[in-house]
C-alpha cells in the first residue's frame, strides 16, 4: 500500500500539533489537599545524592514506616547531585514528580508558583510546632500564602584557616581574624608578605555574602532586590581591593565552591568556609594540613551566620496525600532526624533537638567543638539566600561582581545592573 | 506458478520498506523530529519550565539583539570555529601522513594520538584544569625558566584559546583516522612520477596529497566547524558555569543551557537561541559545501 501525500501531510500536521499543544494549560492531576485520610497506598520519594552513603539508613527508616502503616509501600530513588534541579523540572513538566521530593527553598519556589508543592500549613500544620520557627518559615514564597516543604536538616559550618600560612605571613595564627574588617587587613597582609602567591579568600561575593555582612538583599514588600545599597557598595569595594592586591585569588571570579576548597587544600589560598564534615576529609586527605588547621567562627556583620536548609515536599497532585504527608513527616519529625544527625554532620530542625547532649557537650576533639559551635549559632542562624533568588539570578550576580573586581565597572554600576537584572528575572518569573 | 508465499510478499511489497524503516522512523521522530519541532514552536512563546506559554510572535528574537549576553556568545561560538577549524583541517592531516608509514611501533603510535578521543571530555576537561591552573604543571614549569605564571584560566582570552587547545587536542585522532583512510586511496605511483620530476616532499604535498584528499577535507572542515560552533564541554569544564570571568566566555549553547535550563528556565527565549544556532550552523555547512563546489568547478 502506498503512502498517499494526504497520509504523509496528515503526520507532518501531527508532528507539528504535537508540540503546539504543549502551549496549552498544564495539566491538572488532581491530587487533594486532605492528608486527614487513611494512610496507604504506593508512594515514590525522592532524594538528593543520599544513597552513596546512606543506603541502609533509608532503607531502615522506609521499613519501619511501611511496618508502622501496613498497606503502605514507599518506592525510595535517589538523584545525582549534579543537575538535580534540572531532574526534578523535567519530572515537574512531564508529570512525573515523585509523591515526596528532597528539596531546597530555592527549588521549592517555583513548584510551589506551579501549584505543584502542597501547602503544610493547610495540609499538616498540626506539626508546624514540632519545627523551630525560622526552619518551619524557611519553605514559605513570598507572593504565596503557605508552607511548602517540612523542613528537614540544617547546616552550617565555620571558617577554617591554614595556621601555617598565617605564621608564614607574620599573622597570629591564635587570634584568627573575628570580623570583616580583621579579615581584609589579614588578606592584605597575606598577599603583600607572600607577594601575591597565597591569597586568603578565593571565592567572590553571593548573595548569602551580602546578607552576613548587613546588606538588605530584598525590599520590605519582597518583590524586588535590594542589594546595590551603600553596605553592598561598601562590601564589593572592599572585595575590589582585596582582587587587585591578590589577596583574593585571581581565580575567584569563575571558582565553584569545589574548587576553591580544593585550593585549600593544597595551600594555595589560606581561608574558607565549611563544615563540621571537612575537618574528616582533612584528616583523611591531607594530614599536613589537619596538623596546621585552625578554626574560628562564621564571619558577620548582623550577629547572624547563615544556615543551608534542606526540606522535604509533598507534590500536590499525589494521589496518595495521607500516606505521602505522613511520610514527609515521619523522615523530618525529631526522632529520624537525631538519628540522621548521628549519622552524618548535619543539624536537626525540629525544636529541642540542638539541646540534645550529643550537640551541646564537647568531648576534647575538634569534631565535637566544630559540631557544639555550630549548633549553637543555628539556634538563631538565618538563611540569607532569599527563595527567590534563582540560579539565572545567582549567575547575573556573579557577572556583575566579577566585572567590577576587574575594573569594567564601578562596584555601585555593577550592583545597580545585578539588581535591574534580578529584578527583570523576578518579574518574569511571575 | 508463483508459490504462496512467494504471492503473499508480493502484495505486501509496497508496504515492506515502510515496515523495515518504521523503527527507524519512529525514533527518529521522537527524538529528532518532535523535539526540533517542539524548540521551533516553542521560540515563538514566552514558555517557562513550569508555566505553559502563550504565543509572543518574534518578540524572543527582538529580545536577542539588545542581549549582550547573546553577541558575547556568537562572538565566543563563531571564534571558536575560527579558531578551532583550520587546525582540525591541517594538523591531524600531517599527523595522519606521520603515522601512515608502515614502520615497526607505528601502531603504538596510532593507537596513542587516537586515546584523548575515547577519554570522557569531564576527565580531559579537569586534567587540563589541573594542568593549566595558577599552581598547575603547566605554570610551574613556565615559572622555573623565568617566564612567570600566566592566568589561562582566569583572563577571558587566555581561557577561551585554552578551551580551543582542548577541543584541537581531543580531536586530532578523530579527523587523524578519517584522513588515514583517504590517504589509503592515493595512489602510490603520482608520488612517484611527481618525485621523478624532481618534486620535494612539500611540493608533492601541496599537489599530490592536499588535491587527492581535498574532498575529505572539506568534509572534516564541515564536521569541524558545526561541533566548533555547538562548543559547550571544553568551555563549560574550564570557564566553570558562569561561562569564565564576567561570562565574558559564554558560548551560544552554554546560554541555552543556563537560560532554558532549571524550575525557572525560560524555555521560549533559550528555544529562541538554539533556532539562532540551528539557522547559523546550517549556514556553516552551506557555505563550507559551495566553496568546495566552487573549487570543482
Amino acid at each position: 500500500m502506498p503512502i498517499s501525500r494526504r497520509a504523509l501531510a496528515a503526520a507532518f500536521a501531527v508532528c507539528v500539533a504535537l508540540p503546539l499543544s504543549a502551549c496549552g494549560s498544564g495539566g491538572d492531576g488532581g491530587g487533594t489537599a486532605d492528608a486527614s485520610g487513611k494512610v496507604e497506598g504506593d508512594i515514590t520519594f525522592q532524594t538528593w545524592n543520599l544513597r552513596a552513603n546512606f543506603k541502609d539508613y533509608f532503607e531502615g527508616v522506609i521499613a519501619d514506616f511501611e511496618k508502622k502503616y501496613p498497606g503502605t509501600k514507599v518506592k525510595w530513588v535517589d538523584q545525582p547531585a549534579e543537575g538535580y534541579a534540572d531532574k526534578i523540572s523535567a519530572d515537574a513538566a512531564g508529570g512525573t514528580l515523585p509523591d515526596v521530593v528532597n528539596v531546597s527553598p530555592d527549588l521549592v519556589a517555583p513548584l510551589a508558583k506551579a501549584g505543584l508543592a502542597l501547602d503544610l500549613d493547610k495540609a499538616a500544620g498540626k506539626y508546624k510546632k514540632e519545627y523551630l520557627d525560622g526552619a518551619w518559615a524557611s519553605h514559605q514564597v513570598p507572593g504565596t500564602q503557605g508552607t511548602y516543604a517540612f523542613p528537614w536538616y540544617l547546616n552550617t559550618g565555620p571558617l577554617f584557616y591554614n595556621k601555617a600560612l598565617f605564621k608564614e605571613a607574620g599573622l597570629d595564627a591564635d587570634q584568627p581574624p573575628k570580623t570583616y574588617d580583621e579579615v581584609f587587613d589579614a588578606a592584605l597582609k597575606m598577599a603583600k608578605e607572600t607577594d601575591g602567591k597565597v591569597a586568603t579568600l578565593a571565592n567572590v561575593p553571593t548573595i548569602e555574602d551580602f546578607g552576613r555582612y548587613g546588606v538588605e538583599l530584598m525590599n520590605k514588600q519582597g518583590n524586588g532586590f535590594s542589594f546595590n545599597d551603600a553596605k553592598g557598595v561598601e562590601l564589593l569595594t572592599k572585595y575590589k581591593e582585596l582582587y587587585d592586591a591578590k589577596a583574593l585569588d585571581p581565580q575567584a571570579l569563575t571558582a565553584t565552591p569545589e574548587s576553591s576548597g580544593k585550593k585549600f587544600l593544597t595551600g594555595a589560598v589560606a581561608m574558607n568556609p565549611g563544615s563540621a564534615l571537612d575537618l574528616g576529609n582533612f584528616k583523611k586527605q591531607v594530614p599536613n594540613l589537619y596538623k596546621n588547621i585552625g578554626i574560628t567562627d562564621q564571619i558577620t556583620s548582623t550577629g547572624h551566620v547563615n544556615m543551608y536548609v534542606m526540606g522535604v515536599m509533598v507534590n500536590a497532585q499525589t494521589k496518595r496525600t495521607p500516606a505521602a504527608v505522613a511520610f514527609a513527616h515521619y523522615v523530618t519529625d525529631a526522632e529520624h532526624q537525631m538519628s540522621f544527625a548521628k549519622q552524618v554532620a548535619i543539624f536537626p530542625s525540629t525544636a529541642g533537638s540542638l539541646d540534645d547532649p550529643y550537640f551541646t557537650k564537647e568531648d576534647g576533639t575538634d569534631e565535637t567543638r566544630v559540631r557544639v559551635a555550630a549548633a549553637k549559632s543555628l539556634k538563631n542562624a538565618v538563611n540569607y539566600t532569599p527563595v527567590l533568588f534563582s540560579e539565572q539570578m545567582k549567575t547575573e550576580l556573579r557577572n556583575e561582581v566579577a566585572k567590577a573586581l576587574q575594573g569594567k565597572e564601578s562596584p555601585k554600576e555593577a550592583l545597580d545592573n545585578a539588581v535591574k537584572a534580578c529584578d527583570t528575572l523576578l518579574q518574569q518569573q511571575g | 506458478m508463483a508459490t504462496p508465499t512467494v504471492s503473499r510478499i508480493r502484495r505486501q511489497l509496497p508496504t515492506s520498506p515502510w515496515l523495515f524503516a518504521a523503527p527507524g522512523l519512529l525514533i527518529i521522530g521522537a527524538f529528532i523530529l518532535y523535539p526540533f519541532l517542539s524548540t521551533l514552536v516553542n521560540a515563538f512563546t514566552d514558555r517557562r519550565t513550569l508555566i505553559p506559554g502563550e504565543f509572543v510572535g518574534l518578540a524572543n528574537f527582538r529580545e536577542l539583539l539588545g542581549d549582550d549576553m547573546f553577541w558575547i556568545g556568537l562572538r565566543n561560538s563563531t571564534l571558536y570555529v575560527v579558531g578551532v577549524v583550520p587546525a582540525l583541517v591541517i594538523l591531524p592531516l600531517l599527523l595522519a601522513m606521520l603515522v601512515q608509514k608502515n614502520i615497526p611501533g607505528i601502531t603504538f603510535f596510532r593507537s596513542a594520538f587516537y586515546t584523548p578521543v575515547v577519554a570522557s571530555i569531564v576527565v580531559v576537561g579537569l586534567i587540563w584544569v589541573w594542568l593549566l591552573d595558577e599552581r598547575g604543571l603547566v605554570n610551574s614549569l613556565l615559572e622555573t625558566i623565568g617566564v612567570g605564571r600566566i592566568g589561562f584560566l582566569s583572563d577571558q582570552w587566555l581561557l577561551l584559546l585554552s578551551a580551543m587547545a582542548v577541543t584541537v587536542w581531543k580531536g586530532l585522532g578523530y579527523y587523524m583516522i578519517i584522513y588515514l583512510a583517504a590517504l589509503a586511496n592515493v595512489p602510490r605511483e603520482l608520488h612517484e612520477a611527481a618525485a621523478v620530476d624532481g618534486a620535494g616532499a612539500i611540493r608533492r604535498f601541496v599537489t599530490v596529497t592536499v588535491p587527492a584528499v581535498r574532498s575529505t577535507m572539506v568534509l572534516v572542515g564541515a564536521l569541524s566547524s558545526v561541533a566548533a560552533f555547538k562548543v559547550f564541554s571544553e568551555v563549560y569544564l574550564m570557564a566553570g558555569p558562569s561561562g569564565g570571568p564576567a561570562g565574558e566566555d559564554t558560548t551560544l549553547v552554554m546560554l541555552v543551557q543556563r537560560t532554558g535550563t532549571g524550575l525557572t528556565g525560560r524555555v521560549g527565549y533559550a528555544s529562541a537561541i538554539s533556532v539562532v544556532v540551528f539557522v547559523v550552523t546550517v549556514a556553516l555547512m552551506l557555505l563550507v559545501l559551495r566553496a568546495d563546489r566552487r573549487d570543482e568547478t
